[in-house]
């Protein structure tokens, strides 16, 4: 999370354009619910390991407040991210708590992971090369960092879905591969389960 | 005319000369030069004779801050902010030759992180250092399975594989908190919390101290405030800059010496009328004072070869003393028999005249010989600016002045009057009630007189000035230039050791909240002795066979050869890193500051300090206290201790000046010479016991002024027993005129809002003010 937190340091450094057409055309197709929940499957193929290594586990995205994303398989670990902090629980134990305070990047970087999970594209818009394609119900976009010090490091993300996200890929220049795809979404307050409420 | 002798025309005919010379040469410095007054503060101050690597280090850290100009500007929204930065940009790069911006790219380097791949295995924080020490390994298999999963490690410095237990990314993760500002949409970016900030760092090109930069750099400014406010009303811009305070101080300086010259010129001019009913005196007392003025520049400038504002602040009260050779000539004159003409008259007043010049002028001398290199240029530009002045006199006024040329006005009746009625000093046991008054009043003042050489007294800040700056600093949590570490050794791994047994230390202050952080070219650049330490732990307790590493493998199920590979894959990236290789690389740029490598034969490292107070400071302090070769550095203590040594030796100069004084005036007056000297050492002790009353703390000008009150009062006191008993008004009304008009120029001194020139405007206040009144009292019983 820390290298995360980093990298988003020398992010973050382009001017606002217009967006191209199909980003707003995707953006209409697009719920905005206030809260919405699910199942994720993740799966990560990392540089010089020869099996994909597979976690799954919840996640919600709620507006106006943020981000929270448990794994529960293999092992329990959450990821909260609200406005001023990133904090990531091992069990109860606080693992890694990152606030604004000590890094000021810490709200840029929940604002851009809050987009890509709710699909907020006009957002992204301000910091990717947005490139996106309809076929039929279902929208997919490559997100490609303006900057290019960023582009280098992070590589290309896409993202694919139809009213909601269902699945996001990460292709790093350092040969790690992500894929994450959504299944059970569920909006409205009833979506979140209360030991999930009771994080928020 | 027929009477003058002719070695008077030839020496009035050769200071017409001299003062003609004086006139083109100021015209072509002034008009033709556009020479301009120097206003740094510091160049008033001794150059010490110390180490160079001391020195260079302060210039190092000082030139560089000089010459910076930081301006931020906020707003609620950060697009508010980044509109009205760009309008405020937009402004400076029209003046282009003032500014060089400091661009967020230069920052950013696509290749920046490249830069450490060699070398990401030997860089790690001292927690990491010390968790690797304690921790078991399953700790660390834990921690690498966490970032393994970990949901959005998508964006990061690398694969996973590079720095699968994070060491180099809490590293890199340190190394970004030591400043809290943030590149963001091609830009620098900070934020309190409240308001996001616009950061823009600027380097003037024109030295900070220069007027001509001053006067162009601000203007410059305040057309970019207003753009900016074009395009968000409600915008906070916030500047921070020696340049600024330069400038604000220069504007005060400037003001105050138009005022004080200006103020005390109308007050003596209004006295002199009011004295001798017509113009006539005045003007010729404003040659003096001018020629005396011009020469003294003329002789500065010579001999510095510059000349400072200040100088020129206290050569305004000059008027104080140079007015009273023609005053006292002229008083002289008044109250002459009318067949006495003007060469019988000044070669009669001559030996009082002589004295009055040389007893100043010695004073003068004392000031001279001090180390301060501005108190040098006073002393100097006031005796000559005396000599002048007195010259002018001697060799001009018996022409212009002739016997009936004078008239007194009605003041001159009413105050020629009050002698008569004035107490004297004598034998009867009311002078020993007042005497043993006097002494428990001086005694109880002057034993409350307390010291303050704090080097702040000499300038007074703007006050909206100081509140930018604390913002700015708090907002940028920047070090502090003035005080820091210097840490020498004779090899670059030897100061890094040092470096690091200090910073050791420095991080336990920062732990107990005293410190805010350090800056150290170590904490790039650990030393060689650290990195194989470091890279010694890594192996043993991550990499090697049956470690960390190898049960992670298991863990995840890999290939039988996973851990052999990856352990090889690490191990290209631990190759040590040199200073030399940092210092070449762009990464090192805003860092390089912290390292002298051709301070003569060693080679020293800075290590900067932010975020404390004066309790911080102090621990700090103690921190360095026995390491080898760290040595702390403090310029405000340092200067302020120099001031305070600068105090002690003054007044001890005031003292040997009344000694000399004595000894020059003895031959002439003998047992009476105590007379003379009596009325400015009473004075003297009087103003000190009453600042002592008042709570006012000594300090360097307030000596300063003792010694100037010195000059005058004996003038009073030689025209006092020049012209013994009560009979003869002419003394008494020399003093009056010459001690109203100091008054009146010091007094102005005394509005001044820098306090040092306030501290010396009111010690003269006082003393003249006393002397004036004690003068007749010590005068001898009439002849």
């Amino acid at each position: 999370m820390k290298k995360l937190a980093f990298l988003f340091l020398i992010l973050l450094a382009t001017a606002p354009t217009q967006a191209a057409v199909p980003v707003q055309k995707i953006e209409a197709m697009l719920d905005k619910p206030k809260v919405l929940c699910g199942r994720f499957e993740q799966s990560k193929q990392l540089a010089g390991m020869k099996k994909p290594l597979a976690s799954s586990g919840r996640f919600c995205v709620v507006s106006g407040k943020g981000v929270l994303w448990r794994t529960l398989q293999p092992f329990a670990s959450t990821l909260r991210l609200t406005r001023n902090e990133i904090v990531n629980f091992q069990g109860d134990r606080v693992a890694v708590r990152l606030d604004a305070q000590q890094e000021p990047t810490v709200r840029m970087i929940n604002s851009v992971l809050f987009s890509m999970l709710a699909g907020d594209l006009s957002q992204l818009d301000k910091l990717f090369d947005v490139d996106g394609a309809i076929e039929g119900n279902g929208w997919h976009v490559v997100l490609k960092a303006r900057e290019p010090a960023l582009a280098k490091a992070i590589g290309a993300i896409s993202l694919s879905g139809d009213n909601y996200v269902r699945g996001i890929k990460i292709d790093e220049a350092g040969g790690d591969r992500t894929t994450i795809s959504f299944s059970g979404l569920q909006s409205g307050e009833q979506a979140m389960q209360p030991e999930e409420a009771a994080l928020f | 005319m027929n009477a003058v002798p002719k070695m008077r025309t030839w020496l009035a005919l050769a200071w017409g000369l001299v003062v003609c010379l004086l006139l083109a040469t100021d015209g072509y410095l002034w008009l033709g030069k556009h020479i301009a007054p120097d206003t740094d503060i510091l160049a008033l101050l001794p150059t010490e004779e110390r180490d160079p690597v001391l020195q260079q280090a302060f210039g190092h850290m000082v030139d560089a801050a000089q010459q910076r100009l930081v301006i931020v500007i906020g707003a609620p929204e950060w697009n508010d902010a980044k509109r009205a930065a760009d309008a405020y940009n937009a402004v400076l790069a029209r003046h282009g030759d003032l500014f060089q911006p400091q661009s967020a790219a230069t920052e950013v380097q696509s290749d920046w992180l490249a830069q450490w791949s060699r070398h990401s295995l030997v860089l790690m924080t001292p927690a990491a250092q010390a968790q690797l020490r304690q921790q078991p390994a399953d700790y660390w298999v834990e921690a690498a399975r966490g970032r393994l999963y970990n949901p959005f490690s998508g964006p990061k410095l690398g694969a996973w594989r590079d720095d699968p237990f994070g060491l180099f990314g809490d590293w890199l993760q340190e190394r970004a908190k030591e400043t809290p500002v943030r590149p963001r949409d091609g830009t620098l970016f900070v934020s309190d919390g409240k308001k996001q900030y616009v950061v823009l760092p600027l380097t003037l090109k024109a030295p900070a101290f220069s007027i001509a930069a001053q006067e162009s750099v601000l203007p410059a400014l305040r057309e970019a405030d207003a753009a900016a406010r074009t395009q968000f009303g409600a915008v906070e811009i916030l500047k921070a800059g020696v340049i600024l305070h330069a400038a604000a101080a220069g504007e005060q300086a400037a003001d105050e010496v138009s005022t004080i010259g200006v103020g005390s010129l109308f007050g003596v001019i209004l006295l002199m009328w009011a004295s001798f009913r017509s113009l006539r005196p005045i003007c010729l007392i404003l040659l003096s004072i001018g020629v005396g003025f011009l020469g003294a520049f003329i002789v500065c400038w010579g001999l510095f070869g510059r000349i400072h504002l200040l100088t020129l602040v206290f050569g305004a009260s000059l008027i104080g003393v140079a007015q009273d050779y023609g005053i006292y000539f002229l008083c002289s004159r008044l109250r002459a028999a009318q067949e006495v003409d003007s060469f019988a008259l000044l070669k009669r007043i001559m030996p009082g005249l002589l004295l009055t010049l040389l007893t100043t002028v010695i004073g003068y001398m004392g000031l001279a010989l001090t180390p301060f290199p501005g108190l040098r240029q006073m002393a100097l530009f006031s005796a000559f600016g005396l000599i002048f002045a007195w010259l002018t006199v001697a060799a001009w006024f018996p022409f212009i002045v002739g016997k009936k040329a004078m008239q007194s006005g009605a003041l001159v009746r009413g105050y020629g009057a009050l002698l008569a009625r004035w107490p004297r000093l004598s034998t009867r046991p009311a002078s020993y009630v007042v005497g043993l008054l006097f002494l428990a009043f001086a005694l109880a003042g002057c034993l409350r007189l307390g010291v303050n050489d704090d080097i702040r007294l000499l300038q007074n800040p703007s006050q909206q000035l100081v509140k930018d700056q604390i913002a700015i600093g708090r907002l940028l949590d920047s070090p502090t230039p003035v005080q820091f570490f210097l840490v020498r050794g004779a090899t670059a791994e030897v100061v890094l050791q040092h470096e690091e047994r200090l910073t050791a230390r420095l991080d336990g202050l920062i732990g107990q909240h005293r410190l805010g952080g350090y800056q150290a070219l170590s904490n790039w650049v650990p030393s060689l002795q650290t990195q194989q330490a470091r890279r010694a732990l890594v192996e043993d307790k991550l990499l090697r066979d049956g470690a960390a590493l190898s049960k992670l493998g298991g863990e995840l199920d890999e290939e039988k050869d996973w851990p052999a590979v990856t352990r090889a894959h690490l191990l290209e990236s631990s190759a040590l890193l040199t200073p030399d290789e940092f210092l070449a690389s762009s990464a090192s740029e805003p860092w390089r500051f912290l390292w002298l490598d051709h301070a003569g034969s060693s080679v020293a490292g800075i290590v900067a300090l932010r975020g404390m107070d004066n309790t911080g400071a102090a621990l700090v302090r103690q921190a360095g206290i026995d390491i080898d070769g760290v040595q702390w550095v403090d310029k405000v203590a340092d200067i302020s201790s120099v001031l305070g040594k600068y105090r002690a030796y003054m007044g001890w100069v005031v003292l040997i000046s009344y000694a000399a004084v004595f000894l020059l005036l003895y031959p002439r007056y003998r047992i009476d010479t105590w007379r003379v000297l009596a009325p400015a050492a009473v004075a003297s002790i009087a103003t000190l016991a009453l600042f002592g009353l008042c709570g006012q703390n000594l300090q360097l000008f307030h000596v300063l002024a003792l010694m100037l009150l010195l000059g005058v009062g004996v003038d009073y006191g030689i025209f006092m027993q020049e012209h013994p008993g009560r009979k003869d008004l002419t003394p008494w009304l020399a003093t009056g005129l010459s001690a109203a008009s100091t008054i009146l120029s010091f007094g102005l001194l005394g509005l001044s809002h820098t306090p040092a020139l306030q501290a010396f405007g009111l010690t003269m206040l006082a003393g003249t003010a006393l002397v004036w009144l004690l003068v007749p009292c010590f005068g001898r019983e009439g002849a």
